[in-house]
């Protein structure tokens, strides 16, 4: 069998005065599977790294056991170092003998080098025991799909045609536009809704790497990261596509605030996008708009923020002034969210056009007075400290963005994690318009509820996101994820040993083994791409027919015998 | 009870709705033993004691014979509840199997200390209330009480052991071949009394959430060992939690396969943080 | 029956997120921990089968960690859900036995606070060396 290659770091002392190497060395030199072992106090300073792939080419050996800091030390820009000098990094493993061993064992220098004997003959195990993941390589297609063609949509398809990729852009609606086409002024200018993405809804006609699929809906997605197989369905049918990454901006809908302020059973209670409506078919006179803030939201149920309510009523209410001279407006609210300086201003502006605030606590909300239609509202004024009752002929609820329906089928499709509001989950913190799964972009209010510059601006990050994935052309299902260090391997299912139970099936979390009938039986397969090495599959399977090649049973069990080996 | 068990037999093959009905046939000389009825007339030998459980019988029948080829089981409780078992891990073709379900008796019950000694579907006899095990003092002594104590009895008993496989052989539920008792990774091979910790517990935790107290295994050991009490508190706990039973539907995968928004716990809360020795937020 | 004090073998299987991060992060706050225990890194704690606990303590360990992500936080879609219902199921094996599910220590936690992890490693060595010795379980022959 190979034999091993052993390079103890003492760290300038770091680890060397508390681990004895010495003794170590000694003992590691007179096990058979060792070839040397080798000291030296520094393994990650300039040099350092073809230092090493030299000692290792001189000794002709394939397996290295460095004996250092952590992996998140310094061990994994070693192996990286490594890997740029020409080794293969696959059978260099680190074991921590720092952060994990000399410096919480300070005090008890015996037991720390204990410890480090046993980690090491543990990893020698691991590594005698070790096989290699079948790779396959993924012929990442060089189209990308948007579904949905609001201004996330809109931002994200264009942002990937500018940079060459053929970009199928998908809505239900006919048009596309969104939310935004029913928008007749938007803040904070005014402008029509259309008219804010103007551009994008030009260049997407101009461009001929963006085709628009009207009316159609997603039915079916097969495949895996950088060749999904995808089925649309249409007004003329069926059409199947094969894209490589998918971008999911499929909006948001917004709350009816059923059984709340009488709204459904008192006249001229309305939500936010009636009032839209009424401007928009000029039935939107009234002598007291009344707007109350966060109905349905920032409660127990809801605990979040819609971002757009406060904006939304500041505009209306200035609306409902100009259009109805002489009209009074209210706003009633725990909290004005407007940030940044353009909405600052806007709501400077409301208050010197003398559209009145009145803060309200959330344990005591306003009451609405009315029978057959509103004629009232009253509110405990909590900077005033007084309860007043407001006389009103109209009474709009600002409710917040929730998951449409149809966005949370589709995460179901494709399997990707939602959060527990159902909008789909971001890779929290540093990836936000990235999904858990490789290939699968967010953005929009279908990933938390924004307003559509927001949305423009995370269209087009999601553009760049998917695009520098399509580019990675030499993708195999081993390099595909972002793991550092690369993935551990994929699964495998001895398909003698298998006896089709479909335990793996059931608790994958990325759905990637499934069973395939031979003859009378059934035997499961995993689909590499997919598997992502969590090893899930691994401890469910009845009789360890499912294994991790790279750290398979007959290694772990060796590992847990040589756990607490006697060191003398 | 015999007689409507026969009648059904009898009209399942006449009509031809399956190829066979493995039951118990008393032959020759007397002797009972498993067969499969393939014409009424045969079927005037067929009784229903002992207590012997057909599901892993009735898979091994159905993967020898061709597709078309369909299976009628006669079943206790316990054996419809390991058939449900067999199926949902894709052992037993739904399609290809009928089952004649007939309760157990009250003296039956008592003896097997079994919960539920009728089958789901029930076509002979009449149920009758089962009884719970956990209220059975020799039980209690084994699951209850001071814990040093209980592992003395424990190890007194498992270290009787001669490893003669024949739980695992006659559990309805082990078909894995190869079986990782017999595998040196697990358990230490060549080792009489087997290696109580590596194998009884691998036994008993494969089988937990799977388990549907039939009692083959306790039946099995020559030695007497109360297998059927180790798998107990975990199917108490499978049912407290997630108000799961192995056996009673075959559409319903264990719950511990899933995680806690498929298959939560009713009433539990599950914290952020888990610190099992429940000191940390 | 005898105590394990001064022979506690803990065996450590940590998710290379959370729990490794969390261990790494109380060595750089130089924490004093005792050295019993042995870690063996898994991409997750989902990886870590049931039986490879059992088979540590037939191995003769006293007990074994099982560190992962919080609920909620596993990087794999929340493939430690259904390891943290197999593990404690697998508790409530120990306890009937009378080995006792206190001898699995089932932590999963957030990354930066390593500072838990170190307590829960402290915590568990003290636990496990007030329990009575497992040494009956291990001898086979009279």
């Amino acid at each position: 069998m190979a034999k091993i290659g052993v390079i103890l770091c003492t760290c300038f002392g770091e680890i060397g005065r508390v681990v004895d190497l010495e003794s170590l060395k000694t003992r590691l030199e007179a096990d058979p599977a060792v070839d040397f072992v080798t000291i030296r106090d520094s393994l990650c300073l300039p040099g350092d790294a073809a230092r090493t792939q030299a000692l290792i080419h001189e000794r002709g050996i394939g397996k290295v056991i460095l004996g250092a800091c952590s992996t998140y030390g310094k061990m994994e820009f070693v192996r990286l170092a490594l890997a740029r000098e020409g080794t293969d990094v696959r059978t260099v493993r680190a074991v921590d003998l720092r952060e994990g061993c000399a410096w919480v064992h300070g005090k008890d220098p015996e037991g720390a080098s204990r410890r480090a004997a046993n980690q090491i003959e543990m990893e020698i195990a691991l590594l005698q025991n070790r096989r290699d993941s079948k790779d396959v390589a993924i012929r990442m297609q060089q189209e990308a799909l948007v579904i949905g063609a609001g201004p996330a949509g809109l931002s994200a398809a264009c942002g990937l045609a500018r940079l060459g990729f053929k970009t199928h852009l998908v809505d239900r609606g006919s048009a596309p536009g969104g939310l935004l086409n029913v928008i007749t002024k938007t803040f904070p200018i005014d402008e029509p809704g259309p008219e804010k993405i103007k551009n994008l809804i030009d260049e997407t006609g101009r461009n001929s790497l963006i085709r628009f699929y009207g009316k159609t809906k997603v039915s079916a997605v097969k495949g895996y990261a950088g060749d999904f197989k995808v089925s649309l369905a249409g007004p003329e049918g069926n059409t199947a596509l094969r894209v490589g990454a998918v971008v999911l901006a499929t909006g948001a809908r917004v709350l009816f605030p059923q059984g709340l302020f009488g709204y459904g059973k008192v006249k001229n209670i309305i939500t936010q996008m009636e009032m839209e409506r009424r401007f928009a078919t000029g039935a939107a006179s009234c002598k007291t708009a009344v707007f109350v803030q966060c109905v349905g939201a920032r409660n127990s149920e809801r605990p979040y923020c819609s971002t757009i309510c406060c904006p939304l009523s500041l505009k209306n209410a200035m609306r409902v002034m100009d259009e109805n001279p002489g009209a009074k407006a209210y706003v009633l609210h725990r909290d004005i969210m407007t940030p940044g300086s353009v909405l600052e201003a806007y709501y400077r502006k409301a208050l010197q056009k003398g559209v009145q605030f009145i803060r309200f606590d959330a344990d005591r909300p306003p009451e609405m007075r009315g029978k057959d239609q509103v004629s009232g509202i009253e509110v405990f004024d909590t900077i005033s400290g007084v309860s007043r009752t407001l006389e009103t002929d109209l009474l709009v609820l600002s409710t917040p963005f929730i998951p449409d329906p149809d966005a949370t089928a589709l995460a179901r499709m494709l399997n990707i994690p939602v959060d527990k509001y159902g909008f789909y989950a971001e890779v929290y913190p540093i990836h936000p318009v990235e999904t858990r799964n490789d290939g699968i972009f967010i953005c929009g209010t279908a990933r938390w509820p924004v307003a559509s510059d927001q949305a423009i601006a995370q269209g087009e990050a999601a553009a760049m996101k998917a695009a520098s994935f399509l580019g990675k052309e030499d993708l195999s299902a081993l390099t595909m994820s972002r793991v550092p260090g690369g993935k551990l391997g994929h699964a495998v299912a001895d398909a003698a040993a298998c006896t089709g139970c479909g335990n793996c099936v059931a608790v994958c979390p990325y759905e990637a083994c499934r069973l395939q009938r031979t003859g009378n039986r059934s035997v499961s397969r995993v689909i590499k791409v997919r598997c992502k090495a969590c090893g899930s599959c691994v401890s469910v399977c009845p009789n360890g027919a499912m294994q991790m090649p790279e750290q398979n049973y007959r290694a772990v069990g060796e590992m847990i015998r040589r756990a607490f080996r006697e060191v003398r | 009870m015999l007689g409507q068990v026969k009648q059904k037999a009898k009209e399942i093959l006449e009509k031809k709705e399956a190829d066979g009905v493995l039951g118990l046939r008393k032959g020759l000389f007397d002797v009972i033993h498993p067969h499969v009825f393939t014409s009424p007339t045969e079927i005037d030998t067929l009784v229903l004691e002992p207590k012997w459980l057909f599901a892993k019988m009735a898979r091994a029948i159905l993967r020898e014979k061709p597709q078309a080829w369909r299976l009628a089981v006669i079943v206790r409780g316990c054996d419809e509840r390991a058939i449900v078992e067999l199926v949902k891990r894709n052992q037993i073709d739904r399609e290809r199997l009928l089952t004649i379900g007939y309760a157990c008796d009250g003296d039956q019950a008592k003896a097997c200390l079994c919960s539920r000694p009728y089958p789901q579907k029930l076509d002979a006899g009449s149920a009758v209330e089962g009884v719970d095990p956990l209220a059975d003092e020799r039980v209690k002594a084994y699951l209850e009480g001071d814990a040093g104590k209980r592992m003395e009895m424990w190890v007194a008993q498992l270290k009787r052991c001669i490893k003669c496989y024949g739980c695992r052989n006659s559990c309805p539920i082990c078909v894995c071949v190869p079986c990782k008792l017999e595998d040196d990774v697990w358990v230490e091979r060549g080792v009489i009394p087997a290696e109580m910790i590596s194998f009884q517990l691998i036994r008993a935790f494969h089988l937990s959430d799977t388990c549907v107290a039939c009692g083959a295994c306790q039946e099995a050991c020559p030695v007497g060992i109360p297998l059927m009490t180790l798998q107990l508190s975990m199917r108490e706990a499978l049912k407290k939690d997630y108000n799961y039973e192995a056996g009673l539907d075959a559409n319903r995968k264990s719950p511990v396969l899933f995680d806690f928004s498929k298959e939560p716990r009713p009433g539990q809360a599950v914290p952020d943080w888990v610190d099992s020795m429940g000191k940390k937020p | 029956m005898s105590a394990e004090r001064g022979n506690v073998k803990i065996l450590v299987f940590a998710c290379r997120w959370c729990g490794l991060i969390g261990a790494d992060g109380a060595g750089r706050k130089r924490i004093e921990l005792p050295a019993s225990y042995r870690v063996i890194p898994v991409d997750c704690a989902g990886y870590v089968e049931p039986d490879a606990v059992i088979r540590a303590l037939a191995s003769g360990a006293t007990g074994v960690a099982v560190l992962g992500c919080h609920v909620g936080g596993c990087r794999f879609n929340d493939a430690n859900h259904p390891a943290l219902k197999r593990l404690e199921l697998l508790r409530t094996l120990l306890d009937t036995t009378g080995i006792g599910g206190r001898r699995l220590l089932l932590g999963f936690g957030t990354a930066h606070e390593s500072h838990q992890y170190a307590e829960m490693i402290v915590d568990f060595h003290r636990e496990l060396e007030g329990l009575p010795s497992m040494a009956s379980w291990l001898h086979m022959a009279e």
